[in-house]
This record gives C-alpha cells, sequence and structure tokens, in this order.
C-alpha cells in the first residue's frame, strides 16, 4: 500500500498525550514501588521519592486530561475519541460530557479523583504515608494501564484515547480516511444527545469521586495489614469512610433522578444490573462504616471491620468488571460495550481481591480480637447486626445481577429473573424493614450496656408515634401488603425515633445531629419509596374495544392510551387532551394539556411536554415530561408516536383533464375551468417569444373553503418550463406538464402531502408523595456531611491532644 | 450456643436462600419449541426478526397490541404478540430478545430487549428495552 501523505493534521497532541500516559505510568510504578520499599526501611528518601513520582504521575494526568480538552475544543477529528464523541456543532457546555463519554474519559476520571484524593492524602496521613500511598499507587498503575494501548501480541494493553481514526482498528478500513485531505470537511459524530443534558453534566463526576472514595478506607486496611498496625487505621480512617458513603449514595440518588426526570423507566429505580452494581459499594460501605464506629468506641470486630474495608472497594472494581467487559450482553440496557479488556479488568479485579486477603489470613492471627461477647443490651451488637443484614441485602443483589458471570463460569444459560423488581424487592422489602427497626432503636442504645427502664422509657413515644401514623396512612392509602405495612411502620419509627433523639436526647444541637439527621433522611427515602411505588397509578388506560384479556390474564396490560389530535379523554382526576406537536431539531415535542373539571366547564391545569426524539445513533426515543406537585407527581410519556421522517411524506399522481372535469382527492375537489393566456409575463420571467398559458382549477376543501390554482404551462423554443401552482394550506402542488392541442385535454401532476395520522401513544402514571423520597436524599447528605465534619473535629482535637 | 454461632448460622441460612430463591426465579434461554413444549414456564428467547413479515401495530385499534413473526436460534418461526406499544425502530433491530411464554400457536411476550446497529459502528450495538409490566 501507498503511504498518503496526509493534510492538515495535528499529530502533536497526540505525541504529547501519549507521552503524559507513558510518564503517568512508568511514575506511578515508580511511586509505588518507592513507597513499598520505604515501609521497611524507614529511611525518608524513599517516601520522598515516592511522593515525588506521585506527584508527577498526577501532573502526567492533568497532562493527559488538558491535551484531551484541547482536541476536543480544537475540534481534531483526526483523534477517533474526539471524532467519535463531540462535533462541530456541540455547544461548549457539553465538552465536559463527551470527555467522559467514553471508556478512556470515564476511566481517566476516575484515575484524575484519585490523584485528586492521593495529593490530599499526602498531606494528611501522616506516618502512613508510605502504605497508603503504596496501596493508592499501584491502583494508579493498574488504572494508568487500562488507557496504555500497547498490543503485545493478541493481547492489547488498554485503549488508548489518543489513536488517530484512520489508524484505529475499527474505522481504518473506512474508504475516507483514504483521502489526503478527508479532514476538510470531516466533523465529528457528535455527543449522544441522549445525554445532552446536565444530569450527563454532573452525574458521572460525582458517581465516580464517591467510587474513588472507597479507595481511602481500602488503602488505610491494606496499610494497617502491611505494616502490622492493625488498630490504628480505623481512625485516620472513619471520615474518609463517611465521606465515601455521602458521595456515593448522592451518586446513586442522582442516577436514580436521572433516571426519573429524563428517562423512561417509568420510576427512579428499576434494580437494572448497572444501578445494581454501584449501589452495592455503597451497601458494603455503609456496613464498613458503621463496623469502624463500634471498632473506634469499642475496640471490637476488628476482622469484619477490615474484611468489609477491602471488600467495598473490591465491589467497585467488580461493578467495573461487570459494566465495561460486556459480559452483561443482554440483561442491560445502559452497560459500555466491549473494548477487548475484560481480560486485564479481570486480571485488576483478581490482583486486588486476592493480595489484601491473602495477607488478612497469614497474619489473621496477629489481629487482635475480643474475647467476651457483645451485650445484647449494646449498642455495639446492634450496630453489628445491622452490618450482617446490609451484608445479606448486598450479597442478594450481587448474586442476581451476576447471572450473566455465573452462566459464564458454569456454562448454564440461567436468564435474569422475569419480574426483576418483584425478585428484589421479595428480599430487599424485609431487609429495609429490619434495617429501619434497627435505626430507630440502636441510638437509644449506649455502648457496653443500657439500663432496660432508660431505653423503654425513652423508646416508647416514638414507637406508639410510628404505630399511630402507620394504622393511620395504611387505612387512608389503602396499603394491605403485609411487608408494606411493615416497612411504612418501620421507616415511620426510624424518622420519629432519630427526631426524638436529636431534640430529647442531643438538645437539639445541630452539630451534634449529623448521624440522627442522616438516619432521619434514610428513613424517609424507604418511606418516600414504598409509596410512591406501591401506590403509583396509572391514569392512562386502555379503553380500546379488543379485549386483552384474551391474550391470558398474565399478559393483561392496558398502560397505554391512544389519543388524536384534539381528542379529550378522562385520566384519573384529569381531562388530557393531545393539543400540539412542536419540532425542534431532531426533538419533537408533543403539548399535552390537563384539563380539570369544574361544574360544567373544563379549565387547563397544566400542560406536560414529553418529547420524542429521532436520536441519529440510538433511532427513537422517548424522554418523560413530569408534573411535580407538593403530593404527587404525574409522569406523562409518549411510548409511541409517528414522528415524521423527512422526505417520504409526498405522493404524486398523474391525472389527465378536459375542461369541467372534476376529481377528487384524498382532501379536496378539483375542477378544471379552462386555460387561459398568461399574460403575467413580469412574474414568471418570460420572454416576449415564450408561449405561455395557465390552467385555472377549483380547489375546494372537505370544509368548502375555494381558492383557485393557476398552474403555467410555458414553451420557449423547444424546452417546456412549467411553474407549478403551490397550495401550502391545502398541502398540495399543482404541476400543469402536458397539454394537448387536438383534444383540449392536459396532464397535471398532483403532489399532495401524506396526512399523518397525527395520534400519540401514551402513558401517564400518578406518584404519590415521591417528594419524599428526595427531600430524604437531601437530610440524609446534609446529616451525612454534619456528621463528617464532626468527626473530623474530634480526630483533629484528639490528634493534637 | 454462643451468639455468634448463631449469627453464622442466620446468615449462612440467609446465604442459601438468596442463591435458591434466584435460582427459582432466574428464568432459562430457551427456543420456541422448548416453550411450545412447556407453555406454562416464562422464558426469553433469543432471535432476529423474521424478514418479508408483516409487523402489525394500530393504535387506533389497539394501542397496547403489537405483532411480529420472529426466527428463534434454531431458524424456528413464530408469531409473537407483545402486550405493549411498538417499539420505536424495530424494523431496524437486528436481535431481539423476547420475554414471555407459549399460548396457543403464537408466543404471547411481556418484555423485549432488541439491540440495533449503530449507524457508524460495525461493532456496536445499541440495546433497546421495552417493558410492558411495569409493577412497583
Amino acid at each position: 500500500m501507498d503511504t498518503i501523505t496526509y493534510v492538515g493534521e495535528h499529530l502533536w497532541p497526540g505525541k504529547l498525550g501519549n507521552t503524559f500516559i507513558t510518564l503517568s505510568f512508568v511514575a506511578s510504578l515508580l511511586a509505588a514501588v518507592s513507597y513499598f520499599i520505604g515501609i521497611r526501611y524507614k529511611d525518608e528518601s524513599w517516601r520522598k521519592l515516592g511522593r515525588n513520582a506521585f506527584y508527577v504521575h498526577g501532573l502526567a494526568v492533568l497532562g493527559i486530561i488538558f491535551t484531551m480538552f484541547y482536541m476536543i475544543v480544537n475540534h481534531m477529528f483526526e483523534y477517533q475519541y474526539v471524532w467519535q464523541h463531540s462535533s462541530k456543532a456541540l455547544p461548549v457546555r457539553y465538552m465536559l460530557s463527551c470527555f467522559w463519554e467514553g471508556q478512556e474519559g470515564s476511566f481517566l476520571l476516575w484515575t484524575f479523583w484519585h490523584v485528586i484524593l492521593g495529593l490530599i492524602l499526602i498531606r494528611k496521613t501522616g506516618n502512613w504515608e508510605n502504605s497508603v500511598m503504596g496501596v493508592v499507587s499501584t491502583v494508579q498503575v493498574f488504572l494508568a494501564s487500562m488507557i496504555l494501548g500497547i498490543y503485545l501480541g493478541d493481547f492489547h494493553l488498554g485503549s488508548n484515547p489518543f489513536v488517530l481514526l484512520r489508524e484505529h482498528p475499527e474505522y481504518r478500513n473506512l474508504p475516507f480516511v483514504q483521502i489526503p485531505d478527508y479532514l476538510k470537511n470531516l466533523d465529528g459524530q457528535g455527543l449522544n444527545p441522549l445525554l445532552q443534558n446536565y444530569w450527563m453534566t454532573i452525574h458521572p463526576p460525582i458517581l465516580f469521586l464517591g467510587f474513588a472514595a472507597t479507595l481511602v478506607p481500602f488503602a488505610y486496611a491494606c496499610g494497617g495489614l502491611i505494616e502490622r498496625r492493625y488498630s490504628e487505621w480505623v481512625k485516620p480512617a472513619l471520615p474518609w469512610t463517611f465521606f465515601g458513603i455521602m458521595i456515593l449514595g448522592t451518586g446513586i440518588l442522582m442516577g436514580g433522578a436521572w433516571a426519573y426526570e429524563a428517562l423512561s423507566f417509568g420510576g427512579f429505580w428499576a434494580w437494572d444490573p448497572v444501578e445494581n452494581a454501584s449501589l452495592v459499594p455503597w451497601i458494603i460501605l455503609v456496613a464498613a462504616g458503621h463496623l469502624m464506629l463500634i471498632f473506634n468506641n469499642r475496640k471490637r470486630s476488628l476482622k469484619s471491620t477490615m474484611i468489609l474495608s477491602f471488600l467495598s472497594f473490591i465491589l467497585v472494581l467488580y461493578s467495573t468488571f461487570l459494566t465495561r467487559s460486556g459480559i452483561l450482553g443482554d440483561t442491560s440496557v445502559h452497560a459500555f460495550t466491549d473494548l477487548g479488556m475484560s481480560g486485564q479488568l479481570l486480571i485488576y479485579l483478581l490482583f486486588f481481591l486476592v493480595a489484601p486477603f491473602v495477607v488478612f489470613f497469614i497474619r489473621y492471627k496477629d489481629i487482635p480480637a475480643e474475647k467476651d461477647e457483645d451485650a445484647l443490651n449494646s449498642r455495639e451488637f446492634w450496630i453489628f447486626i445491622a452490618s450482617l443484614v446490609l451484608i445479606i441485602s448486598a450479597f442478594q443483589v450481587t448474586f442476581t445481577t451476576s447471572i450473566p458471570v455465573i452462566n459464564k463460569i458454569f456454562g448454564t444459560s440461567l436468564a435474569p429473573p422475569t419480574e426483576a423488581v418483584q425478585h428484589f424487592n421479595r428480599w430487599q422489602t424485609p431487609l429495609a424493614v429490619i434495617i429501619c427497626i434497627l435505626i430507630a432503636v440502636t441510638q437509644y442504645f449506649k455502648y457496653k450496656s443500657t439500663p432496660t427502664a432508660e431505653f423503654s422509657k425513652k423508646i416508647r413515644r416514638p414507637l406508639i408515634f410510628a404505630i399511630l401514623a402507620s394504622i393511620a396512612i395504611a387505612f387512608l392509602m389503602e396499603i394491605t401488603e403485609l411487608f408494606h405495612i411493615l416497612l411504612l411502620f418501620s421507616s415511620l419509627f426510624a424518622a420519629a425515633a432519630n427526631t426524638d433523639y436529636i431534640f430529647k436526647v442531643q438538645g437539639g444541637k445541630l452539630k451534634k445531629a449529623g448521624s440522627s439527621v442522616a438516619h432521619v433522611g434514610f428513613a424517609l427515602i424507604m418511606l418516600g419509596a414504598l409509596i410512591s411505588m406501591s401506590k403509583s397509578t396509572v391514569i392512562s388506560q386502555n379503553r380500546s374495544t379488543v379485549d386483552l384479556s384474551q391474550l391470558g390474564k398474565d399478559f393483561s396490560n392496558n398502560e397505554n392510551i391512544m389519543l388524536y389530535r384534539g381528542d379529550t379523554v378522562p385520566m384519573g382526576d384529569y381531562y388530557v387532551t393531545y393539543k400540539d406537536e412542536e419540532e425542534k431539531g431532531i426533538d419533537h415535542y408533543f403539548e399535552i394539556e390537563y384539563l380539570e373539571k369544574k361544574g360544567e366547564t373544563y379549565t387547563p391545569a397544566f400542560s406536560l411536554h414529553p418529547l420524542v426524539q429521532d436520536n441519529p445513533r440510538m433511532g427513537l426515543l422517548a424522554e418523560p415530561s413530569t408534573r411535580h406537585q407538593i403530593h404527587r407527581d404525574i409522569y406523562s410519556h409518549v411510548t409511541y408516536a409517528p414522528v415524521k421522517k423527512k422526505g417520504d411524506e409526498t405522493t404524486t399522481k398523474t391525472m389527465t383533464m378536459k375542461q369541467g372535469d372534476t376529481v377528487f382527492v384524498s382532501t379536496a375537489r378539483l375542477i378544471f375551468e379552462r386555460i387561459e393566456q398568461e399574460t403575467d409575463r413580469e412574474r414568471f420571467h418570460l420572454k416576449d417569444s415564450d408561449i405561455a398559458v395557465s390552467a385555472v382549477i377549483h380547489v375546494t376543501d372537505m370544509k368548502g373553503e375555494t381558492t383557485t390554482a393557476k398552474p403555467v404551462y410555458s414553451i420557449r423554443g423547444s424546452y417546456i418550463i412549467p411553474e407549478p401552482a403551490e397550495l401550502p394550506e391545502y398541502g398540495m402542488k399543482l404541476n400543469f406538464t402536458a397539454i394537448d392541442t387536438e383534444t383540449g385535454k392536459i396532464t397535471l401532476e398532483l403532489t399532495e402531502q401524506v396526512k399523518q395520522k397525527d395520534f400519540i401513544v401514551m402513558r401517564a402514571i400518578v406518584f404519590p408523595w415521591i417528594n419524599v423520597l428526595w427531600i430524604g436524599s437531601i437530610l440524609m447528605m446534609i446529616g451525612s456531611i454534619l456528621a463528617i465534619l464532626e468527626r473530623r473535629k474530634k480526630s483533629s482535637a484528639s490528634a493534637s491532644s | 450456643m454462643k451468639k455468634l454461632h448463631l449469627i453464622l448460622i442466620i446468615l449462612l441460612a440467609s446465604g442459601i436462600g438468596v442463591i435458591m430463591s434466584t435460582l427459582a426465579d432466574s428464568s432459562t434461554y430457551s427456543t420456541f419449541t422448548a416453550a411450545a413444549e412447556e407453555p406454562e414456564e416464562v422464558v426469553h428467547v433469543v432471535g432476529t426478526l423474521a424478514p418479508g413479515k408483516p409487523l402489525e401495530y394500530d393504535p387506533e385499534v389497539n394501542a397496547n397490541l403489537f405483532s411480529f413473526y420472529m426466527l428463534d436460534k434454531d431458524g424456528q418461526e413464530k408469531k409473537v404478540l407483545f402486550t405493549g406499544t411498538k417499539p420505536q425502530d424495530f424494523e431496524r433491530s437486528e436481535q431481539i430478545v423476547i420475554t414471555g411464554k407459549c399460548s396457543g400457536s403464537d408466543f404471547v411476550a411481556s418484555k423485549i430487549l432488541m439491540k440495533c446497529p449503530s449507524k457508524y459502528n460495525n461493532g456496536q450495538t445499541v440495546e433497546i428495552s421495552a417493558d410492558s409490566n411495569k409493577e412497583g
């Protein structure tokens, strides 16, 4: 093959970027080695070398990121990553999103957060720096290898974001990259329009910061094990763990909010494998954080604390493996596609799974353990039980989500549960009941032991409140299922007991109330989820004449309703009209008006604008629109709409008519009145020698409105120049193409716009009291922040004393 | 017996419970022939759209019924009734996974997961799911 000299390519950013990648990999390796040597030989110079190497690594990672931004901002489509994820027309505010849309970018985002956390840890860890930063640097070696893009025979190590489009294995055979100046007119594929919203800008950084935060307790636990400082690592790791709980929890809830607001799940949580993959590390991190609290106060449960601190980070790696190796395949709607890195990801996972646990079991006997048992009336006992419940919950979610992995290992062909939501809820609802009850009572237990009389006196008020309130709510909202009633009671109990605790026990001091506020928040999330999901009602009931029950009762489904434009149908408390369709670029907005009936008149209450997006990459996608009220949300989603495709919306037919003939076409009646000599020569740019006649056609539409169309037929020399008559309000065009001078018959070509049947099929759901869930989310976040601040103050106070 | 032992037994029991319930709830990937033999069992069938056969969806008659013909992995063809709206761009699908069971000569599906070839990327697929039975 001839070598082509390409025109206009910028090769230096790629070279620079690759230099940074190599540098970041080598520097992290050097940092890891130096730090680990530094543990053994208590020589300051190793630590300094490790630290400087980590700084270089950090700078190199920033260099990679800046280079990629430079390429994206300057539209350097010669690079595959830029070509695939951005385009010239992409607004600047989405440039961040296209940076992390692809796998390489999201790995970099993750790496970036590790760098930031590492830089803080270098300042804060004190005499833990060697082991903690050694572990962080080792993790960075693996992450940096994910974007190396080196081929070792058939095995390729990492996927490089600086590959040229014309050299990328998948695209190098595209015809246009064989042209030397292919760049001249090249535009990128653009950011998937589905992701062009503010969620995509804020959700990934927060979620990845949450993932990154699980590294800190992991690194401290490893450090404690490596340095044989088994019980010292918990204290410094504790605030970081709660920081991780707060950020990762926020990230997960934000994902739920995104799904609810902008995607068409019909809810905020669907137990999708990708959602589960981020939930499980959080659950384990919560368990780890609470065991750390026990250890901090009572020096107990150290081994469990250690195991859970390992597991949270390992589960983040496992979730990375699940979502990026392509193994989820048929089971998830939004896993990443396989970049051929599943082997590498598996090695990564196994390394960090095996290494800490091997050391853990070798040194098992050295790790201090308590001799006696926890008392039943002690706080530590019930926190420990709660952690076990969380582990069961995490195990259940992980096991079902791992069905594709089980198939791979055992060669089975299991499919995920058909009713996934019911399957998960059957386990998670009772577990949530237990957790809520434990959240309610555990604060009232003291460490070591609690006088029974004192405990029962304090718990009485919230208990009575919860019983009465849950009976009232269950009665009013017709909640009948046993476990729903139990969750209703236990979440109210948890919320009431913790509120009472803030005011009765802690004297309303906000600074101290962090954990109680967070617990109230969690209880409200459970309460809001319970009510909004179990009592959600589909108000778009099918009223068609076809009886669906003939298909079998299991499949009866009447959640979608068809509306013609202008139709008004009753839905729940409202009457609903499909008013209009508006096109904005690739988005088709449908105006759905909700009317309230007051007496005999209908007054508009509000309008919703769900949209269908004609996505060039993914086909037609629907985005719901939701009316938020204080006590409920009304969610509307267009499930089917005959979205017009441009170019195929007209039909043409040819007619031959003689004077006085009448022809009926689909929307009008045409009468051929007469032939006229065309005199308006200027209008049709006619020369003196031209012959021009026009046909006078009376057009009458269905409403009886009449207009006159005059298509012109002119002859210039031997050319025939027809001048069609356009009737846009009738959606037609008449072209006078021939005239038979002997018979006086004319030939007309009629182009008619095909009247699209103007209807939509929509689904509308009412979610009652979903705001309780969002209020709970915010409270949980605020409470966690308060608790971290208080905890930091305590630990810095004890460090200085 | 120590409390710890009791706790371990409960933990172990619930672990086994999780595994058993997952295996009990999980369905299997099947074919039309196997599904017809076990009409009561809900299965997943993987296949492709039968070429040249009609896709019927007329919201004016019934907005919640969509039918098409599918070839399973053995190449056997069956009419599929889906109790929901026609997934957008269904024609473009290159692989379909349906969940449901046989009913008479038809297959009644409650869930469709489809993969569409993405426009510029031969290797990549996009998955779109349509789920008709979403109950909280």
